[in-house]
């Protein structure tokens, strides 16, 4: 060998290694590796079930055990275009790069999924491969249903196949270069999606596994709650530490006391989860509110135990940009508390004050209460801008509380004063928002 | 089928079948036949449709009846036997604030409530208190009048 030859063999090898590193630290760890434990395979596993559906289903039928499990997956909210049937497709994920439109997966078989064959369902839910071998971008958060055993995604398959064909197709999608390359999610893919069916965690406990499972395979928590790497996959070294998903902050769920759960009581946790609110805590709207509506209040009580046990066991990561406490009541006048921003404040007094009290108290229910809730003590003011312009609607035990969309009502520069007020009155520190950056707010609510 | 719903409304109690989302000014105009209280906007933008809970102004517009059992409900057909009502009603009558008088119910509810919390408001207790009912024949500035007469308790 030449010596030229030499160097340029050696450059390569070092651009490979290099290359590799680069790849090793950006993957970082699995979504389970912190519990640390050994891990035994599935069939090998004897103190419990983690996977399937819960006690009272394993007699029902295929169709129902899968409807629980596509439930508890979630599937709906993102396959559904309000107005449209369900699992029919057409909801636009709005990103900075173009527009994603979600895929028809009711059995049609021209515009659905009812060609698929079971290993196309496979290798669709666990490795992001179309029908036609066109790769799935990861919007589809097939690196987390990687980890559903095959008989529970084949039961999903069969209550997809069980509901009637609908005809839709939807709109192409918008993505510019390079992201309108599928291709190049093979690569992605290969880094990325670890392909591994769930392996028990033995020196955790059954419930603890269970948890894990409905958590990480089928509810996908960290595809909102993680916060995203260089290469826009999960960064399990921040594991459920917090991040931003379709315009709406996902906050801190490790077990974290100040920033994170940590401080939760068990009973708030799955109250939560159940019916989409806590006391003191406020209450789940935006993506977590349909979440909520569509999964979690699905779940058999012991599931929703499940996933609060694994929750707590996930290690605390706080969030500095949040404060340590959130801020006590304001007080019951008007005049006293914050004066600053009259805008704000005359914004405030007319189209909020009824229903949430100028205490933040609500005086009509306590879903309507803003003290103690991260969104009026996060100093973006993400959720507030966010509830503010597209409203929300919560179905409890007891009935629907709703609040209206102001987003076609009130300008930009209004709702950024009502947040700014509204921040600075309830919480620890008032935001700063502008009119762009609620415009900006405005452009990445999926649609 | 639904379980048969318990409100306390002007200090009776009423018992009737609505579901539990019914908003509570459904009940009180439809189910109840109570329409002294009015539909404006529906979502609770507008004011017009203003009672009590617990002593306090709420729009019953966006007010699921399920969030009202076990409270004390009053409307404009009653809130005249509240002393700060009474006072309200005498002033409205007073300085006839009244034009079309659509808004005019969910008008005195706020202010009713609005004297009872604050016994004497400036402008600014007015303010807070009153933004949110809108009044499209514009008597806000005899509403401010009456408001501030029923405080002080002078005849015009």
């Amino acid at each position: 060998m030449s010596g030229k030859m030499r160097i340029l063999t050696s450059l390569v090898v070092i651009a490979i290694v290099v290359v590799a590193l680069g790849v090793w630290i950006i993957r970082g760890p699995g979504p389970l590796d912190f519990a640390g434990g050994p891990k035994v395979a599935l069939a090998d596993y004897r103190a419990g079930k983690p996977t399937g559906v819960p006690a009272k289903l394993e007699k029902a039928s295929l169709v129902e055990r899968g409807e629980y499990l596509a439930k508890a997956a979630d599937c709906m909210v993102c396959h559904s275009k309000p107005g449209e049937k369900d699992y029919s497709g057409g909801l636009g994920f709005k990103l900075p790069f173009g527009t994603l439109y979600s895929t028809n997966i009711t059995p049609d078989k021209d515009t659905g999924i009812g060609n698929y064959s079971d290993q196309d369902f496979l290798n669709a839910v666990q490795r992001g491969k179309r029908h036609d071998g066109a790769r799935l971008y990861p919007a589809m958060p097939y690196t987390s249903y990687t980890t559903m055993t095959d008989e529970d995604v084949l039961a999903v398959k069969a209550y997809l196949f069980s509901l009637p064909a609908v005809r839709a197709k939807p709109p192409e999608n918008t993505l510019s270069f390079p992201f309108n390359q599928r291709w190049a999610m093979i690569f992605w893919s290969a880094v990325f999606n670890p392909d591994t069916r769930f392996a028990p965690d033995t020196s955790k406990s059954p419930e603890w596994n269970r948890g894990a499972y409905l958590a990480e395979a089928l509810a996908h928590c960290g595809e909102c709650h993680t916060p995203r790497n260089l290469g826009f996959a999960l960064d399990n070294r921040k594991k459920f530490a917090g991040a931003i998903t379709a315009g709406w902050r996902a906050f801190n769920i490790t077990s974290d006391k100040a920033t994170g759960l940590g401080n939760w009581r068990d009973e708030d946790l799955i109250s939560y989860l159940s019916v989409g609110h806590a006391p003191g805590h406020g209450s789940a709207s935006g993506p977590m509110g349909e979440a909520v509506d569509h999964s979690f209040s699905q779940f058999a009580p012991e599931d929703i135990r499940a996933v609060v046990a694994y929750l707590r066991s996930v290690p605390p990561v706080p969030s500095p940009d949040l404060p340590a406490t959130t801020a006590p009541v304001a007080p019951a006048s008007h005049k006293d508390g914050v004066t600053a921003d009259a805008r704000g404040k005359q914004m405030f007094a007319s189209a909020c004050a009824s229903c949430h009290g100028w205490s933040g108290e609500s005086p009509v229910s306590p879903m309507a209460t803003l003290t103690g809730t991260w969104a009026v003590n996060d100093p973006a003011a993400t959720n507030v801008a966010q509830i503010v312009l597209s409203g929300t609607k919560r179905h409890t035990p007891d009935g629907a509380l709703s609040m209206p969309a102001f987003g076609n009502a009130y300008s930009d520069d209004e709702i950024a004063a009502v947040a700014n007020y509204v921040t600075a009155r309830f919480g620890t520190k008032g935001s700063k928002l502008t009119a762009k950056d609620v415009a900006e707010l405005r452009e990445q609510t999926a649609e | 089928m639904h379980m048969a719903t318990v409100l306390t409304i002007n200090g009776e109690t009423k018992s009737f079948d609505a579901p539990p989302e019914m908003p509570l000014l459904w009940v009180l105009r439809d189910v109840l036949g109570m329409t002294g209280t009015k539909f404006g906007c529906g979502i609770a933008q507008c004011g017009a449709c203003t009672v009590h809970v617990d002593g306090k102004a709420v729009r019953s517009c966006v007010l699921p009846v399920s969030a009202v059992e076990n409270r004390a409900i009053t409307t404009i057909e009653h809130v005249g036997s509240t002393p700060s009502g009474a006072k309200v009603q005498k002033a409205w009558l007073d300085l006839e604030v009244i034009q079309c008088g659509y808004c005019q119910s969910g008008q005195i509810m706020a202010a009713a409530a609005l004297l009872a919390a604050t016994s004497h408001p400036d402008d600014s207790d007015i303010d807070a208190a009153m933004a949110g009912n809108i009044c499209r024949c514009g008597t806000y500035v005899r509403i401010r009048e009456a408001i501030k007469q029923a405080a002080s308790g002078r005849q015009s």
